[in-house]
């Protein structure tokens, strides 16, 4: 694999850099502007300037004011906590039921679930809502969480985690005696704490940002998501550019947090899952 | 991406302890282990189907006591004579060939033209256009609305200051569909590059450097040698975009335009929505949802079918 370096050559550099240094802009200016925003005091929204020339969080004063900013957050967090558990938990299950065993019907299985991803969310709306207000769950956290207890994505991509799990070991823990319920949370999940942490953050992401199913169940402010919080004010007579941008940064922060945190694994997990 | 697959049957040990098995002898654990995803599946999804299917043939306004009336195929036949369809189908057709530029071609040119970055740098860029996926839909819509406003929007006191006058990037009729699609895209176009780099990488280097040894031109190398090895991956994200891209700008269609203005916005997801919740009408909605559902299965096997027959694969 020793290559002369002068073969290895590709685009130079300058090439490189003069093509992501402008998809670099586009993608961060406005995410950028959005804080700038939020921080500018009244008199300043309408500045050009790159930066608040006074910060001030009387914006995000204004807003968390206006709407409970904080129970929605605190919902949120419910909501895409205890969704990405479920979603996990499920997926682990059924993982590895797929890679243990050969059973009747494993195949169409499988299949069944994989073509999941091929009915849009808009196509069961309808049935979805009429099935939980029957259950007399309008306006409820497990409303918005029951439909989301499985992630077909994130049992294709266990399976294939553990289809690359060395067998030997699998064979030794249940040689030894464990059953194959003690080998797989013994041994096989403590091994997956890479996939299964990148998935989580996956999940967690998905589910934080997600509008849809929140906006049909929201009844008061007081029990739907942030999500929903940004539209209260996006959809408001008149603009108040301030506000709407602190409540949309809010909304972005604890997702960029955990970005900023853990980079690295973000990225894989998103790039694989797309290559998946 | 090969790992080694373990077959599932070498890893069941002989020497097996009596388990649990249906009167035929299956294994019964897989199924309860699978159990609750079954369960999921069949509540929230198939189930839902099945129902949505079947509310198609009724007329029903979704009020809980109101009589569920059976109409035949007439849900069917009212939506395609409707005007809103027509333009909805067109505008849908719009949305997907206006996207692919910003998820396909665009991310593979960035992807081969920076693809001998090194270190630090690659790492740093490749954060820098990763966030805009990560950013709430909704947030991104009330951004970019700011960002475009036709009276204080940076971008349009930038066009001013260049002495033209403001743009109603979503207010113009013939505008609002091209604004959404470029906020669609703006979300995806650094990821879809991220995955082009990807696959970009783990590509055999040998063939690469055979053919700069031929004296091949870095065009001829990237015109018969890249991007044959990488049509898996470029129809991976045609068959996205086909499939998603509709659906992901309904967000911003709700929030920017609601489908305005006229209709020059809206498309097929939009409309199922203003259907079934706005119009408080199931059985069209369903309709227009079993339509929706038939039409991209037939697209997703169109595609899988060329994707197999056309792509190339470096074995």
């Amino acid at each position: 694999m020793t290559t002369d370096k002068a073969l290895r050559q590709g685009p130079p550099a300058w090439i490189a850099h003069s093509v992501m240094i402008p998809l670099a802009f586009v993608s961060l200016f406005p995410v950028w502007w959005m804080f700038a925003t939020s921080l500018r005091a009244e008199n300043e929204i309408y500045s050009s300037l790159p930066w608040p020339a006074s910060p001030t969080f009387d914006n995000y004063l204004y807003a968390i004011d206006a709407i409970p900013i904080l129970a929605m957050l605190r919902n949120t967090a419910i909501y895409a906590v205890v969704t990405t558990i479920a979603q996990i938990l499920t997926a682990v299950l059924a993982a590895w039921a797929f890679v243990r065993w050969r059973f009747a019907f494993d195949k169409l299985l499988f299949a069944v679930i994989a073509l999941t991803w091929l009915v849009p969310f808009q196509v069961v709306m309808i049935p979805n809502y009429i099935l939980v207000s029957r259950l007399g769950l309008v306006d409820t956290l497990t409303a918005l969480v029951l439909p989301n207890t499985v992630s077909a994505f994130a049992i294709l991509l266990l399976v294939q985690s553990m289809r690359s799990f060395p067998a030997e070991v699998l064979e030794a823990a249940e040689i030894d005696g464990a059953g194959h319920w003690r080998a797989l949370w013994r041994v096989v999940v403590p091994n997956l704490r890479a996939p299964l942490a990148a998935l989580s953050i996956l999940l967690f992401i998905s589910t934080w940002n997600d509008y849809f199913w929140p906006l049909l169940l929201s009844r008061s402010a007081n029990s739907s998501v942030i999500q929903i919080g940004i539209q209260m004010f996006l959809t408001e007579e008149g603009n108040q550019w301030g506000p709407l941008m602190a409540i949309s940064s809010l909304a972005c922060l604890p997702v960029l947090i955990l970005f900023v945190l853990l980079q690295r694994q973000v990225i894989d997990s998103f790039v694989k899952a797309g290559l998946k | 991406m090969t790992s080694q697959p373990l077959a599932p049957d070498a890893a069941a040990p002989a020497p097996q302890r009596a388990a649990l098995t249906w009167a035929s002898g299956q294994p019964l654990a897989p199924w309860l282990y699978l159990l609750p995803a079954i369960l999921a599946l069949v509540v929230w999804i198939y189930g839902p189907l099945g129902y949505a299917f079947w509310l198609s043939f009724h007329e029903w306004n979704m009020l809980p006591f109101a009589p569920i009336r059976p109409i035949g195929t007439l849900n069917y036949q009212r939506l395609l004579e409707l005007p809103e369809m027509g333009q909805a189908l067109r505008n849908t057709a719009v949305y997907l060939l206006g996207l692919l530029p910003l998820t396909v071609v665009l991310p593979v040119a960035v992807a081969i033209l920076t693809h001998e970055l090194g270190g630090r740098w690659r790492n740093v860029y490749r954060a820098m256009i990763f966030v805009p996926l990560i950013i709430a839909p909704v947030a991104a819509a009330a951004v970019w609305r700011w960002l475009l406003d036709p009276g204080f929007g940076l971008v349009n006191t930038v066009i001013a200051g260049l002495g033209f006058s403001p743009i109603g990037f979503l207010q113009e009729a013939d505008l609002a569909i091209w604004t959404i699609i470029w906020i669609t895209g703006w979300k995806l176009i650094g990821f879809s590059t991220l995955i082009v780099s990807a696959t970009l990488a783990n590509l055999n280097p040998a063939l690469v450097e055979a053919a700069r040894i031929d004296g091949a031109t870095e065009w001829q190398i990237t015109r018969r040698i890249r991007l044959p090895l990488l049509s898996p991956v470029i129809f991976l994200l045609v068959l996205l975009t086909m499939l998603l891209g509709a659906q992901w700008s309904f967000t911003y269609i709700h929030v920017l335009t609601q489908g305005g203005p006229l209709g020059t916005s809206n498309n097929v997801f939009y409309l199922l929505w203003q259907f079934g919740f706005g119009g408080l009408a199931a059985g069209w909605a369903s309709a227009a949802a079993m339509i929706l559902f038939a039409g991209f299965g037939v697209v997703a096997v169109a595609l899988l079918w060329i994707m197999n027959r056309v792509t190339f694969h470096d074995n």
